[in-house]
């Protein structure tokens, strides 16, 4: 699967680090994340749903997989 | 203005709800306040304050805060503008008025402080202060470690936020008593208070030493966020002194009593669940985190603010008007059961915990990373050293109203007594003055990467 963080909407509330820190990384400036590799390995999709689902702002987006939620 | 609801026959406002948060009931019956809201009219009008409208759901909460380009937070003091009152319901009184610092702006000039300052406060430059608050909780909790009892509020939530806080504006840390009590003291004494004097003279104390250290530091420039202010660029020029101290006064009343109230709050719960206690304690690498979460959410430190329509709009299915105010209740909003089941129950492991207790949108907090560090650390000394904690009911006073912030003034609490592991307070914080300017601690990330350095 694939996940995407929308720059627009996200405000650096940093849950999904907390949820995924090996997939999104925040800025050191800001605090608003992004990820390095757009494909999530396959051992960080249940924190990586769970980042999904934590981040206030619905900025985290998954792509392109059947059964996941956004 | 507005206020004439259901009797002009505006039907957008047909059965206007009476809604005062100000009052001592809605602190006690605020679950079922919330339900009903939520179930009836989760956007609904108010009459009180002059009206207002009150958004209560998550959804509406969450779709609304969001809509940055129809919402304003100008608190136009000086009738510059279009006489906005900013994000209090009611607005202060105009001759007590001071624009909030950049909470009471909108962007651009709120982006430009922020961008100022997120170099500060990111979790970057944040962990870099984690080894100075150990010292100070650790100094804290000395101070009552042998006797067996402590104050949670008075000994130890008032006091690390605040030492903190003056060691990233660059101002000394002994200093923390100048701020300390007006931050908390003014929100939680009423307008009629007999105190009052007492507190609007500490106010004014704080006021001349925030006034000093601007000028101080404008000749002779010592890193922190006071600095930075100084010379920040807000859209071409320095900011003006007096959005200079409304800046400060924001930054050391958004941290002081929030805090405070994180904390004090979520040791009150472990105290009467000892056995989720326990669980933290033994598994907090795996639940701290989501437990600070869950705690936020819960207990909701600051319950909402207010916003003014600044354009004509729709927003989920209501109409609003250019000039209309709003409450957001971010507190409100963490009980909605469609996002959040069992909303009224702590649930230390809770998953998809999109609370807003920091906001949403553009003024997100931008001392969330800050106060998540400072609560987490505290909380966890008191576990490793105080284990047995038993608050006394007795003695724990809580605000009385939450219409500001929902904030604790005292907790007091007993415990199997432990030995000293160093210093005191004021020692600690005499050794640790040096370190922060010997390693210029307080320069931004962008400066300087490393932790402190603390020798023991
Ligand atoms: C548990 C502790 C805290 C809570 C619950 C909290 C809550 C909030 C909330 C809800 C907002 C958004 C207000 C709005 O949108 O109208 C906010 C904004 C803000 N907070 Fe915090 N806060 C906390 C700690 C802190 C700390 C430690 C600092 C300072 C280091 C701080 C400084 C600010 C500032 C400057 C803003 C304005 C941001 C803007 O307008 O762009 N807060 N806070
Ligand atoms: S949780 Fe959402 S808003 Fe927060 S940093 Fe991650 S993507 Fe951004």
């Amino acid at each position: 699967m694939k996940v995407r963080v929308d720059p627009d909407r996200c405000q650096g509330h940093t849950l999904c680090a907390m949820r995924a820190p090996e997939v999104f990384e925040l800025s050191e400036i800001d605090g608003h994340a992004s990820v390095a590799d757009e494909e999530v390995p396959a051992d960080q999709e249940d924190q990586v749903n769970e980042a999904v689902m934590s981040c206030p702002e619905r900025a985290i987006a998954i792509v392109s997989t059947a059964g996941a939620r956004s | 203005m507005s206020g004439d609801g259901a009797m002009s026959g505006d039907d957008r406002k047909r059965a206007p709800i009476r809604f005062d948060r100000h009052t001592p009931e809605y602190r006690e019956q605020f679950e079922a306040v919330t339900q009903e809201l939520q179930g009836k009219c989760p956007i609904a009008w108010s009459e009180t304050y002059d009206g207002h409208w009150v958004a209560s759901g998550h959804h509406e909460v969450f779709e609304i805060a969001r809509s940055a380009d129809v919402l304003s937070n100008d608190h136009d003091v000086k009738g510059e503008r279009r006489g906005y009152e900013g994000i209090s319901i009611p607005a202060p009184p105009r001759a007590k008025s001071s624009r909030g610092g950049f909470l009471e702006m909108d962007p651009p000039e709120q982006r430009y402080y922020r961008q100022t300052l997120n170099p500060y406060l990111s979790p970057a430059a944040v962990n870099r202060w984690i080894p100075l608050v150990d010292e100070v909780v650790r100094a804290s909790i000395d101070e009552r470690i042998e006797e067996g009892r402590i104050d949670f509020v008075d000994d130890l939530a008032n006091i690390v936020p605040a030492v903190l806080t003056m060691a990233m504006m660059g101002i000394q840390l002994k200093k923390w008593t100048v701020y300390n009590e007006p931050a908390h003291a003014s929100v939680y004494t009423p307008p009629n208070s007999p105190d009052q004097a007492r507190i609007t003279e500490m106010q004014r104390a704080m006021g001349r030493d925030l006034y000093t250290s601007i000028v101080e530091i404008r000749a002779n420039p010592r890193p922190g966020l006071v600095d930075a202010l100084v010379r920040a660029d807000i859209n071409g020029s320095t900011p003006p002194d007096d959005e200079l101290l409304g800046v400060l006064a924001l930054l050391i009343g958004g941290g002081f009593d929030t805090t405070t109230a994180l904390t004090a709050h979520a040791l009150e719960w472990l105290s009467e669940n000892p056995r989720q206690r326990e669980r933290l304690s033994r598994e907090r690498g795996a639940l701290l985190d989501s437990a600070t979460e869950e705690f936020l959410r819960y207990f909701a430190p600051a319950p909402g603010d207010g916003r003014t329509f600044s354009a004509d709009c729709e927003i989920v299915g209501t109409r609003f008007k250019e000039g209309e105010r709003l409450w957001l209740s971010w507190a409100m909003a963490n009980r909605d059961p469609s996002v959040f089941p069992e909303p009224n129950t702590v649930d230390l492991e809770r998953k998809g915990n999109r609370h807003s207790s920091f906001g949403l949108g553009i003024h997100r907090c931008i001392g969330s990373n800050v106060a998540r560090m400072v609560f987490k650390r505290m909380v966890t000394q008191v576990l490793d050293r105080m284990a047995d904690f038993v608050c006394d009911p007795e003695g724990a006073e809580h605000y009385e109203t939450i219409g500001v912030i929902q904030g604790m003034r005292h907790l007091p609490a007993t415990f199997t007594p432990g030995p000293r592991l160093g210093a005191g307070l004021d020692e600690t914080l005499d050794a640790l003055q040096k370190v922060c300017d010997e390693q210029r601690l307080a320069e931004p990330v962008t400066v300087r990467r490393a932790v402190a350095k603390i020798d023991h």
